[in-house]
């Protein structure tokens, strides 16, 4: 009896390569877009349907003025910290590329992406408190809560994700200026959520 | 001229290796692309089943309205039949939970998570998927949404009687539906359902760029492969935007939003965009790998090369992108924009092309060819003719004058059945009759397959030909008494000759069965390329060992070399290089 032994690189024996994940994680966060694009669009269709585009006069939105408005200044700080984690991630990325342990990098990034999720869950009381909620305000509340609440979610579980990243790298120092690719695809991934933040920040609060 | 892995021992060294496997790492949760497949196959048949019995009950109570139904009346729910007799809400029930179970529970299963599972690696030269672990958590996931959907009988208030389109408002507000429980589950169960496609076509996708062996390069793939490649990228960008329509409607139903409610400023024509803009192209999902798994057998029972190779898969490109754009034509009658109407309607018609092109490739592979009427080839040549009598009743509904008056009815009953079922599952078991020998090792029996193949093809026709005729009669479909309607009591022979043929069809399933059965047990064994033909999953034993290849294959050519002349053999398979003097079609 030969002693055949498998000579394909198969995954299911030595691990997908870090370009195959970083392709299966692309292909991931295009379905992810999709997502939120079919959340915006309802969102634009329902504000079209109720009160015109926004350059047509008297497209106020929300049309009742006795709705209370979004803290636009409050989150427009919390998008910064949001942004500016998406660069200390990247430069913890950078720091295991040349070697080093990027824990700092990563712990500063952990506490951005937490800093955004406490804010955003202030934002939310308020609102609640102030007479806007998913059953409350008609489409306006409902839109509101469920893109930004799938959002937050999202960053939620960067956020898990950053702080499995960090432990591992703290714990055995997995990554390696050659192979991480669990550091990048959460990179990506949180740089997603990010973008799709500015999204949300623009059409939400500005528009 | 065979790969010598044929005759290796590598399958038993293997086969060694999986026997000290528990019966949980090998059965439950393996990450063998092979066992996922086989675990995607049976879970489908099991919902076949259950889709199955759900839409018998729908056509007894068509033909014998209001009367016990026997066998499955006692079993069930009392929302749904009270003393065995259906009443009418509950036959809304039995047409949601059919169709819903048919199309998530069954064909996208079968043809995505059965076939595109066991053939994509192999069919690639692939040791398995980029992701196995997200592969096995993929069917998992497709399991947990299955009993959700089943919960859903279960719940206070009963299944979702609102159609497997869920249209707002009556799905959005509980007080009309009557059962926010039931609705509300079936919204998670599309939720789960679409994260399990989505992680699954994410592997497929990622594996067919990545992991292709040396030599395969994207136009010497098997159709089938690029079929479900495709399909995969159709359901990244059309499934999530269900999911996202799906988060909403739960929203309405439990959270007290108003997306879908015009009461509170909503839309319920938004929830036919959104759900519509995944549902156009979910019917190409559905039927894309049904044609891939058909350019593959038809060619190896002609014994010549696919007719218009890279035509095959233009035309695959062309129905996929299309299929975004002509959502609109399910919703000509909600009173859309007329001149967007037009629109829908021309992008629709378009569609036609490649589908013609697609169905005349097939017609010319056939074509002079040395036919072999096995049954996986009976059941392929059932596919092509009955998808032409499902592609030519679409296009009466891309028009949208005609589609005002047959949308209703059971025109477009007949029309989804004969894509849906002469289409998808005839495909299906075609496929199964095909490579059940490289899933399980063991030959199909033939004679009671050509029995399977003649039954089902008779009663398919007799239950669905005669709905083309009920619905130009003027029947409406989800009515559950047409006896109440005057001018329907004229059609009711008709309603009870479809029924007939829905028991034979039901019936004929037994055939299948027990084919199943036998063979796994009896059936003769299955030699490693019992059909001679060429593509990579025929070079290894039946069934592969675990890792597929002994040896990464090097492929030389397309997959469609037969009958190629200056060779011996009437095939070549793709990892024998071709002597000098041989003209093949590929390069």
């Amino acid at each position: 009896m030969s002693t055949a032994v498998l000579t394909h690189e198969s995954p299911s024996h030595s691990g997908a390569s870090p370009a195959t994940c970083k392709f299966g994680m692309i292909i991931f966060l295009l379905s992810e877009g999709m997502l939120f694009s079919g959340l915006i669009a309802g969102y634009f269709v329902l504000r079209w349907a109720a009160v015109g585009f926004p350059w047509q006069p008297g497209a106020a939105w929300p049309s009742d003025p006795s709705l209370p408005h979004l803290p636009v200044f409050l989150t427009s700080i919390n998008t910064i910290f949001l942004v500016s984690s998406s660069f200390t991630f990247h430069f913890g990325e950078v720091a295991v590329q040349k070697g080093k342990s990027g824990l700092w990098w990563l712990a500063l990034t952990i506490l951005l992406g937490a800093t955004f999720v406490g804010i955003q869950a202030v934002e939310w009381m308020h609102l609640y408190h102030e007479g806007l909620w998913f059953n409350k305000g008609g489409i306006y509340g409902s839109s509101f809560f469920v893109i930004t609440g799938f959002h937050g979610l999202h960053v939620f579980i960067g956020v898990l994700l950053i702080t499995w990243c960090f432990l591992r790298q703290l714990l055995t120092r997995c990554f390696t200026p050659q192979r991480h690719p669990a550091l990048a695809n959460v990179a990506l991934y949180w740089h997603f959520v990010d973008v799709v933040w500015i999204f949300l920040f623009v059409l939400l609060y500005w528009i | 001229m065979i790969s010598t892995t044929t005759d290796s021992p590598f399958a038993d060294q293997n086969g060694h290796s999986h026997a000290r496997e528990s019966f949980f790492r090998k059965y439950l949760w393996t990450y063998d692309h092979k066992m996922i497949g086989l675990q995607y196959f049976w879970t489908a048949l099991f919902f076949l089943f259950i889709g199955g019995a759900l839409a018998l009950a729908v056509r007894y109570q068509l033909a014998m309205p209001g009367s016990v139904v026997p066998v499955i009346g006692r079993f069930l729910p009392q929302t749904i039949a009270v003393d065995g007799a259906i009443i009418p809400g509950g036959y809304n029930m039995l047409v949601t939970m059919h169709a819903t179970i048919m199309v998530f529970f069954v064909v996208m299963p079968i043809l995505i998570g059965a076939f595109g599972n066991f053939l994509i690696p192999l069919q690639i030269g692939a040791g398995d998927m980029a992701f196995p672990l997200l592969n096995e958590l993929s069917y998992w996931l497709y399991v947990v949404s299955g009993f959700v959907i089943l919960g859903a009988f279960f719940a206070p208030g009963g299944a979702p009687g609102t159609g497997w389109t869920a249209y707002a408002p009556l799905s959005a507000v509980a007080s009309y539906n009557g059962t926010q429980v039931g609705q509300s589950l079936w919204g998670i169960a599309i939720f789960i359902n679409g994260l399990s496609s989505i992680a699954g076509a994410t592997n497929y996708v990622t594996t067919i760029v990545n992991l292709r062996a040396p030599g395969m390069s994207m136009f010497r793939m098997p159709l089938t492969v690029w079929s479900l490649f495709v399909t995969a990228i159709l359901l990244i960008f059309a499934v999530p935007v269900l999911s996202a329509a799906a988060a909403m409607l739960f929203a309405d139903l439990n959270l007290g939003t108003s997306f879908f409610k015009p009461a509170e400023g909503g839309q319920p024509l938004l929830w036919q965009h959104l759900f519509w803009f995944f549902g156009h192209p979910e019917v190409y999902i559905m039927i894309l790998p049904a044609m891939g798994l058909t350019s593959e057998i038809i060619p190896v029972f002609s014994r010549k090369p696919i007719f218009g190779y890279k035509a095959m898969v233009y035309a695959m490109m062309a129905i996929g992108g299309l299929g975004f754009v002509v959502w609109g034509h399910h919703m000509f009658v909600s009173g859309m924009n007329l001149t967007l109407s037009a629109a829908f309607s021309l992008s629709t018609m378009v569609i036609a092309v490649p589908s013609a092109i697609k169905t005349f490739n097939w017609l010319g592979t056939v074509w002079r060819g040395s036919l072999e009427f096995t049954t996986p080839m009976c059941f392929a040549l059932a596919f092509v003719s009955m998808f032409v009598i499902g592609g030519l009743s679409g296009i009466f509904m891309a028009s949208t004058p005609v589609d005002l008056f047959v949308h209703h009815t059971y025109f477009i009953v007949a029309h989804i059945h004969y894509v849906l079922f002469g289409g998808s599952i005839f495909s299906v078991f075609a496929a199964i009759y095909f490579w059940f020998p490289k899933m399980f090792g063991r030959m199909l029996n033939e004679s009671l397959g050509k029995l399977h193949f003649l039954l089902t093809f008779i009663f398919f026709n007799l239950t669905f030909f005669p709905m083309h005729n009920l619905g130009l009669g003027g029947m409406m479909r989800r009515i559950a008494d047409p006896m109440v309607y005057q001018h329907l009591r004229q059609l009711q022979p008709l309603n009870q000759i479809c029924t007939i043929g829905a028991m034979g069809l039901g019936l004929t399933m037994f055939v299948f069965l027990w084919n199943v059965i036998y063979s796994l047990r009896k059936g003769p064994k299955a030699p490693a390329n019992p059909w001679h033909a060429n593509t990579l999953e025929w070079t290894v034993p039946s069934p592969p060992g675990h890792g597929n290849f002994e040896k990464t294959p090097t492929v030389y050519h397309g997959a469609y070399e037969y009958s190629v002349p200056g060779i011996v053999e009437d095939y070549l398979p793709q990892n024998v290089p071709a002597p000098e003097h041989a003209r093949l079609e590929s390069h």
